[in-house]
Formats: structure tokens, sequence, C-alpha cells
């Protein structure tokens, strides 16, 4: 009899949970139009009017020199002006410069700056805050990225209030692209952090720039609160305010968005998408992403008779990954549509070399990818000697000592990478290749890639700047030691292009040879390049209007969306 | 006497104890494969120079400690080199002045991120230890009180099931559920409200802390029933409690006065030890709430390899835990005295 009783309330208990559990989640659909959740409704006059976005990271610092994330370049890109800026449609314009002139030889830049800046403390800017900023990047050794673009300057001077001078070693073909992230800051406030270790240590709370919003509190993963700087000399935001709210979960993420938490999002996962996109209130975007990333199958090609041992070359990778054959047997092997389809959910576009299809003009789409074909793969390892000796399903190296069994490592912090890799093992396995898959912490992972060169295969990838310099140097001799050069590649040839396209002045014979380089690399299979991730990003239409979607590159937070949206009547 | 005796033995164990993971805490993470220097700056902007420069700023490029240049990879180095340079050596200095270092990460004073992290972490998570022995307890008295009805088997599965439930699951649910009834879904405040009066702020701060209050005191309440009930139960079946009932005591006077105070010693045991770990947050329900505590310090820090803030986070993790410890000890000598003499 008790144990009768037992059963009936385990089962009562069971149905009443699972009823609140669906109960729960039937909560979850879309809430009903006219019942915003936020606590302000930007139509209520008298109170700011507040946009309020959604992501999922937060800047690192507010130090322009010790920022790594990207969620600090956007914060950057808002608060600061530069002398020169990106835009979604990928050109560059004249920021607080009004004009720029070059000299004859290509070593010497001037800069007219304009007039009436002010800064958001209310102290004019001039032309001696615009040099001393860019001196600051360029005297700082230890700041982690933005010392990299003045590597070409020689002299930075003011000569008077409005003009600036920048004097150069070699010649650069893009400067328009390195000025743009040397963000200009205070001379006023920031002469007494002008040198390390200060200027590292500073960090920076109160932010004073001079660009279309200003910071009002910063609170490290909990949210950016900017306000609008109606001053500024070209983009005064129509908003008051903007806030930043840090969600670390991605699902809770979408949901704030979907319950009107917030006003945008600037990421989600693919699987949110559809869902999004069912919902009359909100609007998906997809495109190219302003930094736009590629992810690549790296094959580790480190010779062990040309390692670099004196930076700690291990150089133990698979013999087999070093003859072309097989690489090019492998590219023939994936079916990248079908990667796209399931581990993009079809958000992304298929990938050709480094340089992604966001690039622009840079991209070279003359080439022709491998297509995928089995045969084609099983008839070149075939060729080349690569049999299956003991039929095991598994082919031998020609002279039978190693089967083509190769460990395929990962960083454990990536959502795309395990399924990547089941599906990269379930194709190449068909051509007789096996695959053994490890997830592996991210800075264990950077140890055993490079200059170690202790690994077969790992699926990694790259973010990028719009111009195609840094993504082309991963090919090159030069960067072996420094550990950005991920597959061992070297070729005098390739490292030879990689050096005119530096000093090349005429923007289309360095697109061409852009263009060689990415030829080159693509027939010596050096990466396969699965896909160019799309960006996915969401607002409501029932809050704010005026966002700028349809360019080149997507891009919700980007400034000219956020000097231009207003609220909905 | 004893009971002195027994006090310093149990303070200089923690003592002992809180020294020993101040030396690990330094060993611990360099022996981890990684370097702080490159870890989440693979980009090729990020060169030699600025690295090596970096390393010099962090005190990375001196050696671990005499004989070691690094720990991982092993290099030995020179052992003749002056101990006072090593970076052991820095950071027992830096220890011993009260100095825990500047964060790798955001360039701020680790002191300040745990003081501002430990105390989110402690309004969260002890609002949550609070409620949940306070219902657990409650409910396992009850349930013990009247064992063996039905009652007493709706809060054993209860129990069961809650204490069983994965607690970002349960997060989720009820934030999916609550963000249809107006709760705030993440964070600790709502943004922006911070030149609001004290009182809006303080009811906002409730507010956000709803969900995951909840949700906590609902994993984390059935381990304090089942261990309460069944501890009660146990010493409700033994003699002295017969011989009070053949006194003709009544059941209440039965439960306070003989059988509550011996039934909760193993409870005591269970607070001391998650109290210890409430330092630690609840890393789960931080992300699914996004709260800033310190279990997303502590991932944060993993990931960047931030040394400075791992061993700040190690620390107080430890010293919390050990003190809980030291406090459990002390309050077992007075709720039993027996253990003074064993």
């Amino acid at each position: 009899m008790k144990k009768y009783t037992l059963f009936v309330i385990a089962i009562v208990l069971a149905l009443v949970l699972s009823a609140c559990g669906g109960g729960a989640q039937s909560t979850a659909e879309p809430e009903q139009p006219g019942e915003p959740a936020a606590t302000q409704s930007p139509e209520e006059p008298g109170l700011p009017v507040v946009l309020r976005v959604g992501w999922a990271g937060s800047p690192d610092t507010l130090n322009p020199g010790t920022g790594v994330l990207t969620e600090a370049y956007t914060i950057f890109a808002l608060v600061y002006d530069t002398i020169y800026e990106y835009r979604l449609d990928g050109t560059y314009t004249l920021d607080v410069a009004e004009s720029a002139e070059l000299s004859e030889d290509g070593l010497t830049w001037t800069f007219k700056i304009r007039d009436g800046i002010k800064f958001h403390d209310g102290q004019p800017m001039t032309a001696r805050d615009v040099a001393f900023s860019v001196n600051l990047y360029k005297n700082n050794t230890d700041f982690i990225y933005l010392n990299a673009y003045t590597t070409n300057f020689d002299t930075v001077e003011a000569t008077d209030d409005n003009t600036v001078v920048i004097t150069l070693l070699n010649p650069v073909p893009n400067m328009d692209y390195l000025l743009s992230y040397l963000y200009i800051v205070p001379e006023h406030i920031w002469k007494d952090y002008a040198e390390a270790p200060a200027s590292t240590e500073f960090e920076n709370l109160e932010m004073i720039g001079t660009g279309p919003f200003k910071m009002i509190e910063y609170r490290q993963n909990e949210f950016v609160h900017l306000g609008a700087n109606k001053e500024h000399f070209a983009n005064p935001p129509k908003i008051d305010e903007v806030i930043f709210q840090t969600f670390e979960s991605p699902d809770v993420l979408v949901q704030s968005l979907t319950s009107g938490q917030v006003d945008m999002i600037t990421e989600m996962p693919a699987t949110a998408v559809a869902t999004l996109q069912g919902d009359a209130n909100i609007k998906v975007v997809t495109g190219a992403p302003f930094a736009p990333s590629v992810s690549d199958v790296i094959f580790n090609q480190a010779d062990p008779e040309n390692c670099p041992t004196d930076v700690g070359g291990l150089c133990t990778g698979h013999p087999a990954l070093r003859d072309r054959n097989v690489r090019l047997a492998l590219a023939h092997a994936t079916d990248k549509q079908k990667l796209i389809d399931i581990v993009l959910l079809g958000f992304g576009t298929p990938g050709l070399t480094l340089i992604p299809d966001g690039l622009g003009p840079w991209y070279n789409d003359t080439l022709v990818d491998y297509e995928y074909d089995v045969e084609k793969a099983r008839q070149i390892l075939d060729d080349a000697g690569y049999k299956d000796t003991d039929s095991d399903g598994i082919r031998e190296t020609p002279d039978g000592s190693r089967p083509l069994n190769f460990k395929m490592h990962w960083p454990s912090d990536s959502i795309d990478a395990p399924r990547l890799a089941e599906l990269l093992s379930e194709m190449w396995g068909e051509v007789g290749v096996s695959l053994e898959l490890q997830a592996i912490d991210p800075d264990a992972l950077t140890a055993e890639c490079c200059p170690a060169f202790d690994f077969d295969i790992i699926l990694w990838g790259w973010g990028s700047d719009p111009d195609p310099n840094l993504l082309l140097s991963v090919y090159s001799t030069g960067e072996i030691p420094n550990g950005y050069n991920e597959t061992g590649y070297s070729n005098p040839a390739y490292d030879e292009l990689h050096a005119q396209q530096g000093v090349e002045l005429d923007p289309e014979k360095r697109r061409e040879i852009v263009w060689e380089m990415q030829k080159i690399v693509h027939d010596d299979v050096v990466y396969i390049i699965p896909y160019y991730e799309q960006a996915t990003q969401a607002y409501r239409v029932d809050r704010f209007t005026g966002w700028i979607t349809g360019m080149a590159k997507v891009e919700l937070s980007d400034v000219s969306s956020l000097v231009v949206i207003e609220p909905v009547k | 006497m004893k009971r002195y005796r027994y006090l310093l033995k149990k303070v200089s164990w923690s003592a002992f104890t809180i020294l020993f993971v101040l030396i690990l805490n330094f060993f611990l993470f360099r022996v981890l494969p990684g370097d702080p220097v490159k870890a989440g700056t693979h980009d090729p902007r990020f060169k030699k120079e600025n690295q090596e420069a970096m390393r010099v700023r962090f005190g990375l490029d001196k050696p671990v400690i005499n004989c070691f240049e690094t720990l991982n990879p092993i290099k030995v180095g020179d052992c003749w080199i002056n101990p006072f340079e090593t970076q052991f050596f820095i950071y027992i200095r830096n220890l011993v002045q009260g100095e825990l270092g500047i964060s790798y990460h955001t360039n701020g004073p680790v002191a300040d991120i745990l003081v501002e992290r430990l105390w989110n972490t402690l309004l969260l998570i002890g609002a949550g230890q609070i409620l949940s022995i306070i219902v657990g307890i409650l409910f396992g008295l009850f349930a013990a009180w009247k064992a063996r009805t039905v009652i007493d088997y709706s809060a054993l599965i209860t129990g069961l099931v809650t204490w069983s439930l994965p607690t970002f699951w349960l997060g989720i649910i009820l934030l999916f559920w609550g963000s249809g009834h107006g709760f705030p879904i993440g964070g600790r405040i709502t943004p922006g409200t911070s030149s609001y009066p004290l009182s809006y702020q303080i009811a906002d701060i409730a507010k956000h802390m709803v969900l995951p209050t909840l949700t906590y005191t609902i994993v984390y309440m059935g381990e304090y029933l089942l261990v309460m009930r069944s501890s009660l139960m146990d010493v409700l079946s033994e003699d002295y409690i017969l011989t009070a009932k053949a006194k003709g005591l009544s059941t209440f006077q039965i439960l306070k006065d003989h059988a509550l105070k011996n039934a909760m010693l193993p409870i005591v045991t269970i607070i001391a030890i998650n109290l210890g770990f409430t330092v630690a947050g609840a890393i789960q329900i931080e992300a699914v709430f996004s709260w800033p505590g310190l279990g997303g310090a502590v991932y944060e820090a993993l990931e960047r390899r931030d040394y400075p803030v791992l061993q700040g986070v190690f620390l107080l993790i430890a010293v919390s835990v050990v003190i809980a410890n030291l406090i459990a000890d002390l309050m077992y000598s007075y709720l039993d005295p027996r253990v003074q003499t064993e």
C-alpha cells in the first residue's frame, strides 16, 4: 500500500513539474505588441531617448593602448574621432582632417585639421592633440595592437594648430587605413600618461574624446553607458543615450530582444535566426561583418629538416601533410556547401583564400575552387601512392610506414568547430583518411601551434582588418618566428610579392599583386578555407527607425547607424 | 584548558593550510600550458617587440624561481641568480605588503576587482544560501516529524528532484518565465540608473535578484532537506527519545529540547562547507543571469591566463573555505563537547 502511494505521488509530481516546464516555455513566445517590458519608452516626453543594445561581451578596458576585445574597439569608435574613418561601404573618408596632401616622394603627409572641434570636457581640440595621439601610439611599444599601425612613421609633428605633418620611413599604400585606428585623445589629460608604464596602467575611465558619443559610465561585464555629443562637428546623434548591456548567455541575449528589454542585439546563435525572423516586431539583418572573419583548416607543413628550433620549433607534424597531393585530395573531398548548411545553418559563403569576400576588391573572385569530387580525391591519392595496403579502410604513406591518420585539434571555446570537425571526419573518411578529434584549451593550442608546429591539423580562424596586408603576412616566412605563420609554409616568391604590395602606391597594381599572392597559396593548398561567416544582428522595428542596412557590410552598432536612428513615432 | 588547546590546534592548522595555498597558488597557474602575453592576443598586429615589452611590464621576463626560467614548458635556468629577482620572491613580497597586483586583462588593481565581484557574489549567493537553509531545514524537520506519511514522501521526492535539477536548465526555464512577467533577465542593476535615488536602486537590485535567488534556493534546498530529514530520523529512533516519550513530553518538546541539537551536527558541517564555497559563486547561475560575480571573473581570468586575478580569487576562496571550516569546528565543540576530547 505504501509503495503504491509513493508511486502515485511520484507521478503527480512529475506531471506538475512538466506542466510548469511547459508553461514556462510557452511564455518564451514573442511578447504581445504594445506591452514593452523595458523600463522606459522612448516616446515618453521629458525622458532622454535611450537606445539599449544587448551584446555577449564587454570591453576589456577603455584604454585604446591595451584594448584587445572587439567590444572595446566598438566603444573607441563611438567615443573617439580619427584622421580617417572607415565606413560600412568599405571606403575611407576624412574625419577630423579636412584635407590630406602627399609629397612627390610619397614620404610626407600633410593634414589640415578642422577648426572648432571640442573635446567632451569643453577643451578645444587642435592639431597638437592629433600629433600627440599618433606619437602616443608610436612611442609605446607595449600597446598591444595600435603600435603596429605606426611602424612606418618616422616623425609626427603639429606645425601649427591646424596642421599635422607625418613623415614616413617608406612610402605606404594604405595611409587611410593605418590612421583609421589611431584614436585622438586629449593631450591635456594624456600628457601625464604618455610613457610606459603609466600609459598602459591608465584606466581612462573618464574617456574624454571628441566623438559623437561621450562616456557616462562603464562597469566591466555589466554595461557601457554613453551619452550623445550633440555638438559633434559632423555626426551629432539624434538619440540622447546608448546603453550596451552584457548578456553572457547567447540564448538569454536573444530573449532580451524578444521580451523588449533591449532594442538591438549585435550577435546571436544561428539557431535563433529563424525564430526571430518569424517575429513581426523584429528585423534580422545578415551580411558581411564589419571585420570579416575566416575559418581555416591549418595543415602543419613545417619541415623537420628546416625547423625553427631557436624559437621552440618541434615540427612533429604528419609527413603526408607536407605533400601537396594529400592536401589537394582533402580539398576535393570537402563539401563546403554542406559545412555551411550544417555548421552555420546557411549563414556563410564558401571560403576560397584567407582574404574573405567581405574585404571587397582585395578578394580574388577569379580563382576557381577545387570542386567537391570524392572520386577525384581518391584518384589523386592513388596516383600519389597512398594506398590502403592493410585493408583497414585507411590509406598508408607510399613507403607503407604510417597510416593517413591525423590528429585534428580546435580551440575548446569554439562553438562551430566540433560540428565542423565531425563533418570533415566523415567526408575525409570517404577517401580513406581518418582523424582523431580533440578540443584543446585555446592557450594550450597556441602553444602547440606555432612556432612549435607540434600538431597535424588545427581548425581555427582569423579576424580581419579592412586592409589585406596582415592576413597575407600569415603565409609569409617572416611570421614563422612570431608564431603567426601557422602552417610553416615558406615560399620566397610569395614573400617577395608580400614585400612589394606593402610599398606599391598604385591601388590597381597593388590589387593585382594581392590577387597573384592569393593564387599562389591557393595553388599550393596551404589551407582549406571552409567558409566566411556572415554577421547576424537584429533590432526591434517598434522602437527605433533609420538603421543603416543594405551596405557592403552589416554593423548596427556602427557610428553611422547610431547617429541617425530615431524613436518610432 | 582543553578547549584552549583544541582551539590553538585548529587555528594553527588553518594558518598552515592558507600558507600552503599561497605557495601552491603561485605554481599552480604557471604550470598550465599557455602564455599570459599571448593568451587571447593571437593577432599579427601584436609583434615580437610588443610581446617583449608586455613581458617586461608584467615582470614575466624574470625567472620563475631559482634554477627555473619557466615551468611550462620547463626551462632550466641559472641557479646562482639573485633570488630576490625571481617572480616568486616578488609575488611573496607583494603579498606581504598586501598587494595583489594588477590584472593583465583589465589593467586594473586586482583588489578592486575582487572586492566588487565578491560583494556581488555574496549578495546573490548569500541570499540564496540563507533562503535554502531556512526552507530546507524547515521542510526536513517537518518531513522527519511526519515520517512515513504522504507529507514525508512528497518532501523526500521534492528534495531529490530539486537537488538533481541541472542548475542552468532551471535557471533558463525561470528566466523565460520571468521575462514574460516583468522581471529583468540579466545583470545586477538596470544600466543608466546610477543617478537615481538610493531607494530606487535598492528596489532595482532586489528585482534583479529575484530570478537567480529563486533558482539557487530551489536547487540547494534539497540537500539541506534530505540531510536534515535523515539526521533527525536517526536521532528520533534513539532510546533516550523513547524515554522522553514515556515521560509524557509533547512532540514539540521532544524535538526542541532533545532531538534538534543532536540532529544539527551534520547540517552544520554542510552549511560550513557550502558557505565556504559560496564565495566561489555559483558559476552557472552567474552565467545564465549575467550576474557579475566571482565565478565569471575566474572564468575570464583563466581564458586570459591572468595570473594576478587567478591568484587573488583562489586565495580568497581558500581563505573563506578554511575560515568556514574553522567556524564549523568551533561550533562543533560547542554543540558536541565530546569532540574536544578526541
